[in-house]
């Protein structure tokens, strides 16, 4: 079996390796580099800031560790980002190296169908060659979308992009959209020292997370000092020498240094030549995929961000290795109903299943079991009380249908929900699970027993 | 303990009154009751408050809670220095602790207040 992927993100790297081990000759064709956006532009490099924006607060913080230190601590931002690109740059080695090892052939530059059963590489030489395939993978992933309200400049108005190179701390940033994106780069800079304003359509921050937990999240954001207007449409923006202008709806006027642009991902599907391989698009140029993650055309399946089902780099993979598992002969259907995902803001936000208000809509009989960070030893010990774990079961079967969490290490706490709802199991299962203590996870446990009225470290109601 | 110039309410917190001005905050028992006080979501000044709900939330390590509004009325004030220093209400809750001054829109409800004493004998009934 010869495979081609386009793409070389969490989506088509992972599909690779996959097919690989399973005996398959398999190319794959990047146009930038390998890792795609998730490590290059993405997850990655969002999470080193984080980390440098988390060593900075606790430096500020010694004192209450009970640590003298006298000298200046800053920030600098380039050699933040100087440290951003060399976990990149041991990251993609990282995977040329796997994909060497299990014989993946990797070819640099751009790729596009000529028909369906031939890519045509135009090398970044320029040279050009045609290559075959018995089965090909779009993993070609997506890109921010330039808004014509917020058109970037790449200077004054920008994306992400541009936000993870920043060689100097701005002193001021409107931030457009107050979701993932919008919230984690904001805690990112204002730990740094810019006064940050973020601006939402929606009326609530996160909009798609548990309403308790974005509620809980504007509340951090007020700690913080990060403005948020919530309800608001951008009508016009500025820009000069000088910095940016906002004019909102119902008039007010913002202005900033930079305006950073986190809403709407574009879709890579232009200038790969979907149209001379019979792949059909959905109105928003997304590659239409059944559960096989199969396109319209059997032989070509597509992954990822181009897909534009849930833009996250782990679904991504797992729809890799779905395709692959497929084309090895093995059907296999792409499964949704358990897909955690964390949020890197400051504190950490994980989740996983269903939400609250998502419940109440479907008109579910469930209850809610709570319990706060701040009950926690650890989490005092380790000086990060802020935080909720938010359980919520089905309430007959007592079976968990969601689990929410915003404090510390949230988004990798959210795992033992994920396996124990992929199990299928019940409350009293992560409750009567012995927590080794003193950890964050016991708060899980705890929230666990809440849901049945029984936590052992809440007050009497 | 509790002064007697200052009326109070069943969810704990104190009101100074003077003429259609009334000065908020909570009172020791809560604070003392909450622990070292980490953070107060401060009202907006010309933010509408309604007696019997909450008009600001408050964070300690022990407990979020809410600061139930003992009066209905407009903010006029709030004590900036709250933001960076909560701890001041656990050090002074009746002086540098108070949270907001409102203009009273129900003098009625002012009839549903405690005096000390009667503060005092609520408050021991409640810890039992």
């Amino acid at each position: 079996m010869r495979i081609l992927i386009l793409g070389s993100g969490p989506g088509g790297y992972v599909a690779a390796l996959r097919a690989a081990q399973m005996g398959a000759e398999v190319t794959v064709v990047e146009e930038k580099e390998v890792g795609g956006t998730c490590l290059n532009e993405g997850c990655i490099p969002t999470k080193t800031l984080v980390a440098s924006a988390e060593a900075y607060a606790r430096a500020k913080d010694l004192a209450s560790f009970g640590i003298d230190f006298t000298g200046e601590i800053k920030p600098n931002a380039r050699k933040i980002v100087e440290r951003k690109n060399s976990v990149i740059a041991n990251q993609v080695k990282g995977i040329r190296g796997l994909f060497k090892s299990w014989g993946v052939t990797l070819k640099e530059g751009r790729g596009s169908f000529i028909d369906d059963k031939q890519i045509r590489l135009i090398s970044k030489s320029g040279a050009e060659e045609n290559l075959t395939a018995d089965k090909f993978i779009i993993a070609t992933g997506s890109r921010p979308a330039s808004i014509p309200t917020f058109p970037f400049d790449g200077k004054r108005i920008i994306s992400s992009t541009e936000a993870l190179d920043m060689q100097e701390i701005p002193d001021s940033m409107l931030i457009i959209g107050a979701g993932v994106m919008g919230c984690e780069f904001g805690c990112i800079y204002r730990e740094f020292g810019t006064e940050v304003t973020l601006i939402e359509l929606m009326p609530r921050a996160l909009t798609t997370e548990d309403p308790e937990i974005s509620q809980i999240m504007e509340r951090e954001l007020k700690k913080k000092k990060i403005k948020l207007h919530t309800g608001v449409k951008v009508e016009r923006v500025t820009s000069d020498e000088t910095g940016v202008k906002a004019f909102l709806s119902g008039g007010k006027e913002l202005t900033a240094s930079k305006m950073l642009v986190t809403i709407g991902r574009a879709f890579n599907t232009a200038g790969i030549g979907v149209e001379h391989a019979g792949i059909e698009l959905d109105k928003r140029g997304a590659i239409v995929v059944n559960e096989f993650m199969e396109t319209s055309n059997k032989d070509i399946y597509a992954i990822g961000d181009v897909t534009g089902g849930m833009l996250l780099a782990h679904v991504a993979s797992k729809q890799g290795l779905t395709a692959v598992a497929n084309i090895m002969g093995h059907k296999e259907k792409m499964d949704y109903s358990v897909i955690p995902a964390g949020i890197f803001t400051h504190p950490e936000i994980a989740s996983v299943g269903i939400r609250e208000n998502q419940a109440e809509e479907r008109g579910l009989k469930y209850k809610v079991g709570r319990f706060q960070y701040r009950a926690l030893g650890k989490a005092h010990a380790m000086g990060e009380i802020a935080g909720l774990f938010k359980v919520i079961a089905d309430a007959d079967s007592n079976k968990i249908l969601g689990v929410h969490i915003i404090g510390h290490d949230a988004a990798d706490i959210i795992h033992e929900a994920a396996v124990a709802m992929k199990a299928g199991l019940t409350v009293e299962a992560l409750a009567d699970t012995v927590h080794a203590h003193p950890t964050l996870a016991e708060g899980l446990m705890e929230a666990a027993e809440d849901v049945m009225g029984r936590a052992i470290h809440v007050p009497k109601p | 303990m509790n002064p007697d110039e200052l009326r109070y309410h069943k969810e704990h917190t104190w009101v100074s009154i003077s003429g259609k001005k009334a000065t908020i905050g909570i009172t020791d028992y809560a604070q003392d009751a909450l622990g070292d006080i980490v953070y107060i979501d401060i009202p907006e000044v010309d933010a509408e408050v309604e007696a019997n709900t909450e008009m600001s939330e408050i964070e300690s390590t022990k407990a979020t809670s809410s600061v139930i509004a003992p009066l209905s009325g407009t903010i006029l004030s709030v004590n900036e220095d709250l933001e960076d220093s909560p701890e001041i209400i656990n050090e002074d809750p009746y002086g540098k602790g108070w949270i907001a001054v409102i203009e009273i829109s129900d003098d009625s409800e002012l009839d549903d207040l405690m005096d000390a004493s009667d503060y005092d004998k609520f408050i021991e009934e409640e810890a039992g």
